[in-house]
């Protein structure tokens, strides 16, 4: 049963909070923490909201964006900057929920959802983590594979922002809106005189965990960009995933369509048309 | 267990209130408040019935324990209507028989609000996507985005005065 609701309004407070209740459960926009709190039967007795910790900024300095942990996903979509991922942040639930949910709490989602996870490992996103000593940084790729340590949180997340037209996104889902994912395919493609050089796909509801396609990354660095040889690469999908089955799509879906949405993805034009 | 007096400004009033801790928005609007308009649905934030403008933003009142917005404002359906005239939002739901069981009127409403704030003259395209969040099993859908089309037009226009 819930015995305490803590809002600390500084760090220091924070780590205060920590020091007496090392096991308490910590909660951003409450998207993913309070349903399983009016559930009930949740064994939280401390929760610890994030919200007025005043990491909720985005700024931009020389090319590289750096967001509030606890900014909704919402705010993104205000930003000229961070234009090219409104099509990624549309697709994700609705505009209420948005206004609710955080960037730093979209990384703990459970697949099927977690779409801006799957944006950030595509963008080489690094986190900044604080626990109730230190400080350390570590990339949003092994954030989402291993989690935190107890008593660490997530308070800032930053990546370079890509070069216009770079960044592909598709997402395959039951519905237009509002719906998890089948498949979430991110992606950064940076060419260089033509040919694809050190690209990053990252892809959602086809494991545990958003992952990166590395057998298609490879067979795609050093390439020339176009439909044939994405098409032959995007069938390597199969080696990376790990799909599975629930009420959104069966695990033998997801693998067959898998390698569709990475060629949609990264073919599709920048007004988003296949 | 220890409560915690909780102040938010609830309809353009000031209300201190005692709450057990984790009480949400929904409990205290409707528990603690008699606010019932606000509708408790699926406790999930899935059905969108229990959407209410926190700080003027659409939010689900069923996520939001109450001590994590202490000093805020928080706007309720039950705010629409002026003395005995409907808000335009309110007014369009009944002409576009946008309401059938009336569950999820006041989330639609208020979701509606939420938009129309930001943005007065909205798409259709917009309209879906803000009641994006918000579950009708009763109309299709169709005469609710009608309706919020409806209303915006309406208040686009020249207020007029009544005789």
């Amino acid at each position: 049963m819930l015995q305490t609701v803590v809002t600390p309004t500084s760090l220091g407070d924070l780590r205060k909070a920590l020091k007496q209740a090392p096991t308490a459960t910590f909660m951003a926009g409450g998207t993913l923490v309070m349903p399983m709190i009016n559930e009930g039967a949740h064994g939280v007795s401390t929760l610890v909201s994030l919200s007025k910790l005043g990491l909720d900024s985005i700024s931009f300095k020389k090319g590289v964006a750096t967001i509030g942990a606890v900014a909704p996903i919402a705010e993104l979509a205000r930003h000229s900057e961070l234009k090219f991922l409104s099509v990624a942040i549309e697709s994700i639930a609705s505009p209420t929920l948005r206004n609710m949910a955080t960037v730093g709490g979209n990384l703990f989602a459970e697949q099927p959802y977690g779409d801006l996870a799957v944006c950030l490992v595509a963008l080489d996103a690094t986190v900044t983590i604080v626990n109730a000593k230190s400080k350390r940084s570590a990339p949003v790729e092994e954030v989402v594979k291993k989690g935190l340590k107890a008593g660490e949180i997530v308070t800032l997340v930053s990546f370079t922002i890509p070069k216009a037209g770079t960044f592909k996104y598709a997402k395959a889902s039951r519905r237009v809106l509002n719906s998890a994912s089948i498949v979430t395919v991110a992606a950064v493609i940076p060419l260089a005189k033509g040919l694809v050089a050190d690209c990053r796909i990252a892809l959602g509801g086809v494991a545990a965990k958003p992952i990166r396609a590395k057998s298609v990354e490879k067979l795609l660095n050093g390439k020339p960009f176009n439909g044939k040889i994405v098409t032959a690469a995007a069938a390597a999908a199969a080696k990376d995933i790990e799909p599975f089955t629930d009420a959104y799509a069966s695990a033998w879906y997801r693998e067959r369509v898998a390698p569709v949405h990475i060629c949609r993805a990264l073919l599709r034009d920048a007004a988003g048309k296949a | 267990m220890k409560g915690s007096v909780v102040s938010i400004t609830l309809n353009g009033v000031e209300r201190e209130t005692l709450v057990a801790p984790g009480t949400t928005l929904l409990n205290l609007l409707r528990e603690h408040q008699s606010l019932t308009g606000t509708r408790r649905g699926c406790d999930q934030g899935t059905c969108g019935s229990c959407t209410v403008l926190v700080d003027g933003k659409a939010k689900l009142a069923c996520l939001i324990p109450v001590e994590t917005i202490d000093g805020s404002r928080v706007e309720t359906v039950e705010n629409l209507a002026v003395n005995n005239d409907l808000h335009p939002l309110q007014q369009a739901f009944v002409e576009g028989f946008a309401t059938q069981c009336g569950f999820c009127t006041s989330g639609m409403i208020m979701a509606a609000k939420g938009l129309l704030s930001v943005n007065p003259k909205p798409s259709r395209a917009q309209v879906i996507q803000a009641i994006s969040g918000n579950v009708c099993r009763c109309t299709g859908y169709e005469s609710i985005i009608d309706a919020i089309l409806a209303a915006a037009a309406r208040m686009g226009r020249p207020i007029k005065k009544s005789a």
